[in-house]
């Protein structure tokens, strides 16, 4: 028998910013100056940001990783919680306001990336980072091979962890890594150290970027999931049918970028086709804003109605 | 009535029992049933060899359950659940029985599944950050065969030397690193699963994506504490190996210095690995045992952890002890040499330990709150545990604001165990008032499953029970966990 009786209301999150967490509440239509404006002040940042215009829900919708997830993991592990509007307009606190939570089912990572299917969040509860003063953008260059060898250069030592980015950029024609360091200005330059190792061991040509701001993509029309082995070969072709595709190393993602004349449905759906057999058998996936969700399978349809039977009461 | 009994001759533990009475003599035709599912060797059913399946690590709660089986491998598992349904009895899945909310322990009587015989690890893949394993292998396991491969799998609770990444799963472990490393479901990226129906699933895989499947159902799957489905094996991710650890230890006079000091810590540019503290009284408990390491009398110890590559880590080391001290020690000291760093570890090692050895039985609790409150809620628990006249040690995750109040009781004194209840349900209170929640690494379990109403909502509520409802509709997977009006009618 329960100790305490049922809740008649909803505990909702109401916007905050707690300094000492590093947690911010804010609007699922917050852009990146609303997230700034709040956190600078207290030296925090949220690092996971693609776009300075769109809002984050856009940004949420549109992929699971930023090139900062290489050192801080997909949005799922940076958002903690939301307000979420159900279709009856009723709203329901999903996850929490602290870091780590084993208090019942993880709703929170399943609706984030659900689009508008089951609802739409009305507010979200980052996990911000503390702003360390200094940015840089590492550019290396070089052969394919070359490029190869520096990305496991990077990944595959203790300073991985410490990399913000670590991209293969893929663009008609050319091939370069970018490699994005944030850090307290006093250690720049055992970063820039690790850097010219890196370029010197791997025949790369290295370019530095001091105190710029970090990069910002924009929103990826196609978002393939694989793992990190996969992702380069994978963006070095991807591009042929495409503007730029940005490989997100670590996290085994790649963002696509098509040609503003390109048909976006017809063009992504071509593009992720051909490898679906080889992406399901490894557990990952696509997906694209311009494309319907992929349809539910036979067995899921019937895990599926419970749910939205649960979610569409009133 | 409750009923007291003394196990292995060692320790008093409470038994509840039930209206089905879960030590009632095994029903011969289940046994009949069972072997008839799984090989004779891999059923148990004699009152000796159950009565190490009635308690978790929670301990001072027992229900033995009616049999256990012991499935050699993933497809003698999900061979068993294919028939299993059919028996009308709760179903409990079991790792190594280390969990400490009641998890894997069968309230409603049943069949125990004990999964310690899937224990392969079946590929290592460091291009690609990524190992596969079945569910039984244990956690220093898969630590020690990583290691050569220059990665490792962050998650480390502490009973990382038993611990299978099974319950690992089930419970969504976390551990002392947790604070820049994150918990299981950070590094879980796909699961296989079979259903009650006997089907087999993956969920994820090694791309950590969704699969063939429209939603990403392994989100469901991690945390579910066995409720949902068994699992047989993991696709996990996996980091490049820290080359370079320093641990620090520092003493504080008071709370408010030692809040002070974590505070700055989780700002602090190092990203620190692991924040962990020990209040007084256990700094008292370790000082007294053969375990003391000359800590000061009445301080609080934080144990902090940074590693990195070596350039950039040693060059942090100054900075990390100077905030420590700025913030009010004028005890810091710290290391980078293994023995040392072991010294440093000892006191908070120690205390886990020493909790079992020094009360017959004791409640810990999982609560996570905003940082900002942690002297308040420690004042709390002190507060109501000497106004109740039962003794409570702090030893807990700091960095997380991931308290661990461990409650010792006697529970062969009448009323102890609802002194330790109601202080509970007092913390838990507050806990949610403060804007925390119940449970940050354990799971609810039954130990738990109370306080659900103080978290959830009407609607959110509402989406929580649909879970179980879509997988395990009649709750004959691990009945009474999570939420205690999950009851399996056979």
């Amino acid at each position: 028998m329960n100790v305490f009786p049922l809740m008649q209301h909803e505990r909702l999150f109401v916007p905050f910013l707690d300094e000492v967490d590093g947690t911010l509440c804010l609007p699922a239509n917050a852009t990146a100056s609303d997230i700034h404006s709040q956190a600078r002040a207290h030296r925090l940042r949220f690092p996971l940001l693609l776009d300075e215009a769109k809002t984050l829900r856009e940004q949420i919708t549109a992929t699971t990783h930023a090139p900062a997830s290489c050192r801080f993991g997909p949005y799922c592990d940076n958002i903690l919680g939301m307000n979420w509007r159900l279709p009856s307009g009723r709203i329901a606190r999903i996850g929490e306001r602290v870091v780590k939570t084993t208090t019942g089912y993880d709703w929170l990572r399943f609706l984030l990336h659900s689009g508008s299917r089951y609802g739409e969040p009305v507010d979200y509860v980052l996990r911000l980072r503390p702003d360390c003063g200094c940015t840089a953008i590492a550019r290396f260059d070089g052969d394919t091979k070359a490029l190869r060898s520096c990305v496991s250069k990077l990944l595959h030592s203790g300073w991985m962890h410490w990399w913000d980015a670590v991209d293969f950029i893929a663009d008609a024609g050319a091939a370069f890594v970018r490699v994005v360091i944030h850090c307290v200005p006093e250690e720049a330059a055992i970063f820039v150290q690790q850097l010219e190792q890196i370029a010197a061991s791997t025949f790369t040509q290295l370019t530095l970027q001091n105190n710029v701001p970090p990069p910002l993509d924009g929103l990826p029309d196609l978002v393939i999931k694989t793992t990190p082995d996969r992702v380069m070969g994978l963006a070095a072709e991807l591009v042929q049918g495409a503007r730029r595709c940005v490989a997100l190393c670590y996290s085994g993602v790649v963002h696509v970028y098509m040609n503003e004349s390109d048909d976006f449905t017809e063009r992504t759906q071509a593009l992720a086709q051909p490898h679906a057999a080889e992406l399901h058998s490894l557990g990952g996936d696509w997906h694209s804003r311009w494309l319907p969700a992929t349809p539910p399978t036979i067995i899921e349809s019937a895990w599926l109605n419970t749910l939205e039977q649960a979610i569409h009461e009133h | 009535m409750p009923d007291l009994v003394n196990q292995g001759g060692w320790r008093w533990r409470y038994r509840e029992w039930h209206d089905d009475s879960a030590a009632s003599p095994v029903k011969t035709p289940l046994e009949h049933q069972l072997k008839a599912l799984l090989p004779r060797g891999r059923v148990l059913t004699s009152p000796a060899q159950l009565a190490g399946y009635g308690a978790d690590g929670l301990g001072y709660k027992n229900h033995l359950p009616d049999a256990v089986v012991i499935p050699s491998d993933a497809e003698e598992l999900a061979g068993f659940m294919r028939g299993a349904k059919a028996l009308g009895v709760p179903l409990v899945m079991r790792g190594a029985g280390t969990s400490l909310s009641g998890g894997p322990v069968a309230v409603q009587g049943g069949v125990v599944v004990h999964t310690s015989a899937l224990k392969k690890i079946l590929e290592i893949n460091t291009e690609g950050f990524w190992c596969e394993v079945e569910c039984g292998v244990t956690l220093n396991v898969l630590d020690a065969t990583l290691k050569p491969y220059g990665v490792f799998y962050p998650p480390d609770p502490s009973s990382g030397p038993v611990c299978t990444l099974g319950g690992n799963v089930a419970s969504n472990a976390g551990g002392a690193h947790c604070f820049r490393y994150g918990v299981t479901s950070n590094y879980v990226l796909g699961v296989e699963a079979v259903l009650l129906d006997g089907s087999v699933h993956r969920f994820g895989g090694p791309a950590g994506g969704r699969g063939p499947w429209r939603e990403d159902w392994k989100r469901f799957m991690i945390g579910s504490e066995g409720t949902l489905a068994a699992f047989t094996r993991f696709w996990l991710r996996l980091l490049p190996l820290p080359e370079k650890v320093w641990t620090f230890r520092a003493t504080y006079p008071d709370l408010k210095t030692t809040e002070a000091a974590i505070h700055a810590l989780v700002a602090h540019s190092s990203y620190p690995a692991a924040i962990e503290m020990l209040d007084p009284r256990g700094v008292a408990m370790v000082e007294s045992s053969q375990m003391a390491c000359g800590l000061p009398e009445g301080s609080f110890m934080l144990l902090v952890e940074i590693d990195g590559p070596e350039a950039l880590v040693n060059a942090r080391v100054q900075s990390v002890a100077e905030l420590l001290r700025h913030a009010g020690s004028n005890d810091v000291m710290f290391s980078d040499e293994d023995d040392l760093r072991q010294k440093l570890w000892k006191a908070r090692k120690a205390a886990g330990g020493l909790l079992g050895q020094l009360s017959p039985a004791y409640v810990v609790q999982d609560a996570v709150i905003p940082k900002r409150a942690l002297a308040e809620v420690l004042q709390l628990v002190y507060d109501e545990a000497d106004a109740a006249n039962i003794r409570a040690v702090n030893v807990f995750h700091a960095g997380d604001g991931n308290l661990h109040p461990n409650f010792l009781f006697d529970s062969r004194i009448p009323g102890e165990l609802d002194k330790v209840e109601l202080i509970s349900k007092r913390l838990m209170q507050r806990v949610i008032e403060v804007g925390g929640t119940l449970s940050g690494e354990h799971g609810i379990g039954n130990d738990k499953s109370a306080y659900m109403p103080l978290v959830f909502g009407p609607d959110s509520m509402r989406l929580q029970l649909s879970v179980p409802a879509a997988f395990n509709p009649v709750h004959q997977m691990n009945p009474l966990k999570v939420f205690d009006n999950r009851h399996f009618s056979a």
